[in-house]
């Protein structure tokens, strides 16, 4: 194989990761070798992250942090427990990683901010694990400089009977890639997966997830609504993995977005690989533009066209946000698409 | 109040070609009174009332839109509808997600908003809301629903009346309002409109059979085809149309 130049972007990711273990040690490997992920390769086709990282090449700092403070690499939530998580970053090349556990039978909340400086290139990390018949409700708020660029990367172990619901809000950014991948056990066990993004011009997020059902009887529900300005680029991968001992899996995906513009791009890849043959999985993808019936109807009741198209648009998105069980909380996140709405009027 | 003058009016299909709907048509109604306009399917009745709201697509080629001395082609749907132009659509719109009771405050405010008027508080709003919805019919537990979604065909029109009931136009466009009722609907939606009716307000009433008219009684009847008014009368007119038909007409027209 040839030996590839690498960019400052790169270098700098490597010396960051020299002499580390685990995936890092594995991390450091891949882009030695080959690169930051470009359009060639298949899951990062729609998602350049080699070309979005061009330009950055000092190192900066990123972590997580638990209720304003600096932590560990583990935390383990229960016992009803709300913690606001923020993944911080400066200006620069960054890694952050983390470890939650959620015991058996625990019920926590996690509300995640992500603030990223204009400049910043952030790799993430987060590994949860809940124990059988644990609760977890994670709540992820994505607003960062337009200019950053983040490959956030979360994985999911969910244990027999246990709850996982994820509910995330992206406005994107220069390049934002959210992945979740989750290992579902069945036996009781529920997934929920809902996210929005709302693009203004010029900005990108990407939403890839898989779930792999490896128990009997597992259910999971994914809806993912965007909206997607000129110039912006929203993207969907989504995939379920039934594995032949997850028979009577419940699993249904829904991607659904507008377009705000001719010159919106939303690239969507929905799969299923399913290797059981006694259970409901369901998949479905639409895109489509506002309706100009409905926005004429609502001007000749006098609002608007901004108006109309901002209410439009914000009925659209909210569906997948109805899943946040918290009202406060579910207000505030309607309130951030609000207020972005307004901007792009 | 309104005065249409020598209208031509081209309509842009769906697969971008332009094609004359209105073809120099002229009416005025006077504030005060009721005007009917009856006609056959493809005469360009809701397309009078889609280019007096200034819907996208409908493009005024020659003649004149006057309302209450505003040339009507220069103003926003929006703006239109701030001046007192109100349509009671003959498909009224599903929006899914937004409460019908959050739209019409919105859209009231809006309104009272461009006229220099102070908003209204949303208990005075719930108050106005509830005052009207039961003069109609309708139940306030309707009007939390999303506009319009999963209504039948009577409820929507008499959700339009409602609407307007609350919005309190200056001049309304009823476009076949009495098409999805039964009787006894037909009859309340009528009353709802009755109500409306004022010295200083205008209506045009755009239907394709008699009934209606039997509830609301126009002061003049016109009758339309292939894009101008082609007869006007008193309320015998529309009678004398149910008796006879359109044939008459549409073979003057040829």
């Amino acid at each position: 194989m040839g030996v590839i130049t690498h960019t400052p972007a790169e270098q700098t990711l490597i010396d960051l990761l020299d002499g580390a273990e685990d995936w890092r040690a594995a991390a450091r490997e891949a882009v030695v070798k080959f690169g930051l992920p470009t359009k060639r390769a298949e899951a990062w086709k729609w998602s350049d992250l080699r070309r979005a990282t061009q330009g950055i090449e000092a190192a900066g700092v990123a972590g997580y942090r638990l209720d304003g403070s600096a932590i560990g690499p583990q935390i383990t939530l229960g016992a009803g427990e709300e913690m606001m998580l923020d993944l911080t970053a400066t200006a620069g090349v960054g890694i952050a990683a983390l470890e939650i556990h959620v015991p058996a039978g625990q019920t926590a909340r996690l509300i995640e901010r992500h603030d990223l400086a204009a400049g910043a290139f952030v790799t993430a990390r987060l590994e949860i694990t809940l124990g059988e018949a644990a609760t977890l409700e994670r709540v992820v708020i994505s607003e960062i400089d337009a200019d950053a660029v983040g490959a956030l990367r979360t994985r999911v172990v969910v244990a027999k009977h246990a709850k996982y619901r994820q509910s995330a809000v992206s406005f994107g950014s220069k390049l934002s890639r959210h992945e979740t991948h989750v290992s579902h056990a069945g036996e009781g066990a529920e997934v929920d997966l809902g996210a929005v993004y709302l693009l203004a011009e010029g900005r990108h997020a990407d939403f890839t997830s898989t779930v792999t059902h490896t128990g009997a009887g597992g259910v999971t529900r994914q809806l993912v609504k965007g909206a997607v300005a000129a110039h912006a680029q929203g993207v969907f991968q989504g995939k379920f993995k039934v594995e032949q001992a997850a028979q009577q899996t419940d699993a249904k995906m829904t991607h659904r977005a507008l377009m705000l513009s001719d010159k919106a791009e939303i690239d969507a890849k929905p799969e299923l690989e399913i290797y059981a043959d006694d259970v409901q999985c369901a998949h479905g993808n639409a895109l489509g533009a506002i309706d100009e019936t409905a926005l004429f109807y609502m001007r000749q009741r006098g609002l608007s066209e901004a108006k109309a198209r901002a209410m439009l648009i914000e009925s659209f998105l909210t569906e997948p946000l109805m899943l946040i069980e918290s009202e406060t909380l579910r207000e505030r996140v309607t309130g951030l698409l609000r207020v972005r709405l307004g901007e792009m009027a | 109040m309104i005065k249409i003058n020598n209208l031509h009016c081209k309509v842009e299909a769906q697969d971008g070609e332009e094609k004359p709907i209105l073809k120099g048509l002229s009416l005025e109604v006077p504030a005060g009174e009721v005007h009917a306009i009856m006609g056959p399917n493809g005469s360009g009745k809701s397309t009078l009332s889609y280019v007096l709201t200034g819907r996208d697509g409908y493009e005024v080629t020659q003649g004149e839109m006057d309302f209450s001395g505003e040339d009507l082609a220069e103003l926003e749907p929006e703006e239109r509808a701030a001046k007192g132009l109100y349509l009671s659509f003959q498909y009224p719109v599903e929006i899914p997600g937004v409460p019908t009771l959050t739209f019409l405050k919105e859209a009231l405010n809006a309104q009272r908003t461009a006229r220099g008027e102070e908003e209204m508080s949303a208990p005075d709003f719930l108050k106005l809301a509830r005052e009207k919805a039961k003069a109609i019919g309708v139940s306030m537990d309707m009007l939390k629903r999303p506009v319009n979604v999963g209504f039948s065909g009577g409820e929507k029109k008499r959700m339009e009346i409602l609407q307007a009931l609350i919005l309190e136009p200056k001049f309304l466009i009823l476009d076949e309002t009495d098409s999805g009722l039964d009787i006894d609907a037909l009859k309340t939606v009528a009353e709802g409109v009755n109500t409306l009716r004022a010295d200083d307000r205008g209506m045009l009433v755009i239907t394709h059979y008699q009934r209606l008219l039997d509830y609301i009684k126009p002061d003049v009847v016109h009758i339309m085809a292939d894009g101008r008014i082609i007869k006007s009368g008193g309320p015998e007119l529309a009678h004398e149309l149910e008796a006879e038909g359109y044939d008459k007409y549409l073979t003057e027209v040829a």
